[in-house]
């Protein structure tokens, strides 16, 4: 009996370790998907910055005010995505949140990105790499999902297309267009790495995340 | 009226007055302030910086105001004061991130107001950390090569913890004295080393930040740190290896020293000298020449005298010899020191080197098996000189043997054959004319030492005989046992070679190689000398022929070799059997006799040797050969006197 008794013991430690080890699979698993995530948004981000500089320095002085004045008035296409701008509201607001925003965002941006102008290298890696977010940040909803609700309007809402996009424009027109769409493209692929970021670090607080 | 135009008045002077005091201060409103930098350090909060212009010698004012994009409420900065003179420090409430901000300032003074340019902001892109803080830099020992570790904080506002902000940095290192620095990039960890650093300097240290999209911080305050001096213990790790490799140094000199002298052989190793035998090396030097030749001629070199000639030969017929007898080979004095040396000793293109295929097997036993059978080309042959040899004792059994083909009669060369004395396995002994025409049959032997089997009957036992120029044959006597087919059949043979000693009372001369040989028997030989039989196919007739000798098989008729022989012809019996006998044979050793072989045209006697047909004739009588070769039978272990015999060629 007692031999017995033994051998069931350590069945079940070694059943318990596997247990363990096999539930702290998908946090790990999760830290790699939000490393991935950070580095891939960096990226697009730089990208966005590369290709608005590019443009900005083929405009004119005068036009460069002139536009950033324009800039103020219009309106960037994701406004209506409501997401936190300070960082108050971001450290409230909860991981799933952060990452249901952030999948908004580079939703809102997918096939918007092939009319950007600039460099076709440039533009035409742009739109699979969001593609490519788009399905870790997904991922990542999934794994943190937990039974709670997604962000309400993220299911029902579709992307409207921009402004008057389809129409024809004259040349001051298309440029402001592009200057507007280069601009909205780098300051949301700045917001969605930021909220990227601070979801992982949110997610494992025991990582020295960003040091 | 007068009242009125009296206050007109003074108020015209007041206005003349006023208007020079306004006209030379010259107030204006005041000139236009320009905002020159907005700057955030933690993405949290950020200050705008602006530059007044002129302010028209009024007091002015400054304001400043700002719009948040996509509304229109203009708020003014509320806080004038934190971040210094001309500026407006936003704090975290009024902050927004990704909202464009304009901002205008306002100067006024009482005459008037001036804008400034609207400047966009955009808080995120404003970023400028403040320097990293808490900058250590320490030296770590790491085995007498130290290094510098420098470690910093981020700057206290930044709040890297959550994520919201993230910071590379980078640090500058530089001598005290030198004017460059040296930079490293860090990337985001707070810690670096740096190597590679001179003893005894003093380094200053500097680090800097910067967001990942931003400005970079201004540097740290230097840090000072100076390196301990390690050279000294560097400088007592080299004096100890310069030791240690001297007393190195000394020791292979000393050992090269002691052993020079092997080492001189082993690099240089000396020029060997001259190997003759009996040779001095003093005669040489002391230049006698006569001395010299004289050395060299008693040597193995060839005779100069005649006389001996039959000393050198080196001749000798193996024949098949009997376990206890000794083959009755003799040796040049100067052989038989010399193993079985066919391919050895006297070199000559056509010595009478013994060809034998199966030297490598002989030579083994070539120690004990002296080398009889060597057939030199020296024009005379001693069979004398052989007959007088040594009797090597045989009883090694090293046969050699040349197993060459037939040899056709031209072939010069003759072949030593040496025997054993001890043969037991004796091929059917084959004796043939040596025809030109005919296919002259040199049955090979192949046999070996007792030792060995002989193959069956294919092989022979054949003694061939060394032939050499035209040199007759010394008066050797020579050997020949005729062994029947049945190996180990000694006990016959030795009755046939004792028969035939009993017979060999006829005196054979030498025949002479040259002449025709007549129906001659073998003579019987003794085995000082090789005796080369090669079979009878047209007069049944046995020619056997000395390797000493050097007549060359001509024809295909036996030929006697002329020789001061003493081969005898012991007579015919009735059997038709020739019986040589040497006239000097000797008999010891053996109770053979040889008899020289007689040829028709040579007066001398010679022996014949016969070889008769009947197999297991006991007698030593060397009957007439049969033709066949397989039949050969051997009468007796006749000994045939190789001086008489032509040699016949049998390579």
């Amino acid at each position: 009996l007692d031999k017995r008794q033994s051998f069931n013991f350590y069945i079940v430690i070694l059943l318990s370790v596997l247990c363990l080890g096999v539930s702290s699979q998908p946090i790990t698993d999760s830290q790699y998907l939000f490393s991935i995530a950070v580095s891939r948004v960096q990226n697009l981000h730089l990208l966005a910055q590369r290709l608005f500089s590019n443009f900005e320095s083929t405009l004119q002085t005068d036009d460069q005010h002139q536009l950033n004045k324009i800039f103020l008035q219009d309106f960037c296409n994701s406004d209506y995505i409501i997401s936190p701008i300070d960082k108050h509201e971001t450290q409230r607001s909860s991981v799933l949140k952060l990452l249901s925003i952030s999948y908004r965002l580079v939703e809102s941006w997918e096939f918007s990105s092939r009319s950007l102008t600039g460099g076709s290298a440039l533009r035409n890696q742009i739109s699979p790499r969001l593609s490519e977010l788009k399905t870790g940040i997904q991922m990542l909803i999934t794994a943190n999902q937990d039974g709670a609700e997604m962000f309400p309007d993220s299911t029902a809402l579709q992307l409207a297309p921009y402004g008057n996009f389809y129409q024809s424009l004259g040349d001051d027109e298309l440029l402001r267009r592009n200057y507007e769409l280069l601009a909205c493209f780098k300051k949301d692929m700045h917001k969605v790495e930021t909220y990227l970021t601070v979801a992982k670090c949110r997610f494992s607080p025991e990582m020295n995340c960003t040091l | 009226m007068k009242e009125v135009m009296e206050e007109a008045v003074l108020l015209f002077l007041l206005l003349v007055i006023y208007t020079p005091d306004a006209q030379g201060t010259r107030y204006s409103p005041p000139g236009k302030p320009e905002l020159t930098r907005c700057r955030s350090p933690e993405k949290e909060t950020f200050t705008c910086w602006w530059k007044p212009g002129s302010d028209g010698g009024l007091p002015t004012t400054h304001a400043l105001y700002y719009r948040k994009e996509n509304s229109d409420t203009i708020y003014e900065c509320s806080d004038y004061h934190t971040a210094g003179e001309n500026s407006c420090f936003f704090n975290k409430n009024d902050t927004s991130i990704w909202v464009n901000y304009n901002i205008t300032v306002v100067a006024s003074n009482a005459l008037g107001s001036t804008f400034s340019d609207p400047v966009d902001i955009d808080v995120v892109y404003i970023v400028k950390p403040n320097p990293p803080e808490k900058v250590t830099v320490t030296v770590m020992e790491l085995k007498e090569w130290p290094f510098l570790r420098v470690s910093w904080e981020p700057p206290h506002k930044a709040d890297t913890r959550s994520g919201w902000i993230t910071l590379i940095y980078e640090l500058r290192v530089k001598l005290e004295g030198d004017d460059e620095w040296e930079m490293h990039l860090a990337g985001q960890q707070k810690l670096f080393n740096i190597f590679s650093l001179r003893s005894g300097g003093t380094y200053h240290v500097q680090v800097r930040c910067k967001p990942d999209h931003g400005f970079w911080s201004e540097w740290s305050s230097t840090s000072h740190i100076e390196i301990p001096d390690y050279l000294h213990r560097e400088k007592s790790m080299w004096i100890l290896i310069a030791v240690f490799s001297a007393f190195i140094f000394l020791i292979l000199t000393w050992s090269l020293h002691m052993s020079s002298h092997s080492l001189k052989h082993c690099i240089l190793p000396p020029v060997p000298g001259p190997k003759i035998k009996g040779f001095d090396k003093q005669l040489l030097k002391n230049g006698k020449s006569e001395d010299l030749l004289r050395v060299l001629v008693v040597s193995d070199f060839p005779p100069t005298t005649p006389s001996n000639y039959e000393d050198m030969l080196v001749e000798y017929l193996e024949v098949y010899v009997p376990q206890e007898q000794e083959v009755l080979l003799e040796e040049s004095k100067d052989l038989h020191d010399s193993c079985l040396k066919f391919e050895g000793s006297t070199s000559d293109n056509d010595s009478g080197r013994v060809s034998c295929d199966s030297h490598t097997l002989l030579m083994d036993k070539c120690g004990e098996a002296k080398e009889e059978g060597r057939q030199t080309d020296q024009e005379d042959s001693t069979t004398e000189a052989e007959a007088q040899g040594q009797q090597k004792d045989w009883d090694q059994d090293t046969l050699m043997y040349a197993n060459g083909d037939i040899l056709s009669p031209e072939k010069s060369s003759g072949r030593v054959k040496t025997w054993p004395s001890v043969f037991s396995p004796l091929p059917q002994y084959t004796l043939s004319l040596p025809d030109q025409t005919s296919s002259l049959e040199m049955a090979k032997q192949h046999c070996y030492s007792d030792s060995l089997f002989c193959p069956g009957s294919t092989s022979s036992y054949l003694t061939h005989l060394g032939n050499n120029d035209n040199e007759t044959l010394g008066p050797g006597s020579w050997e020949i046992c005729l062994s029947n087919r049945q190996p180990y059949s000694h006990i016959p043979q030795m009755q046939t070679c004792q028969q035939v000693r009993s017979h060999s009372d006829v005196n054979i001369s030498t025949i002479a190689r040259k002449q025709e040989p007549a129906g001659l028997p073998l003579p019987f030989f003794r085995p000082t000398a090789y005796v080369e039989v090669q079979r009878f196919d047209e007069e049944d007739m046995v020619v056997l022929q000395s390797i000493v000798s050097d007549h060359g098989f001509h024809e295909g008729f036996p030929q006697m070799l002329q020789q001061e022989d003493y081969s005898k012809v012991k007579g015919v019996d009735s059997n038709n059997m020739l019986l040589l006998q040497t006239e000097a044979m000797k008999e010891d050793g053996d109770g053979c006799r040889c008899q020289d072989q007689v040829t028709n045209g040579v007066t001398e006697s010679s022996c014949t040797l016969s070889i008769s047909t009947t197999p297991h004739k006991p007698t030593a009588h060397i009957h007439t050969v049969v033709s066949t070769q397989d039949e050969m039978a051997q009468p007796a272990s006749g000994y045939v006197d190789t001086a008489t015999i032509f040699t016949l060629p049998t390579y």
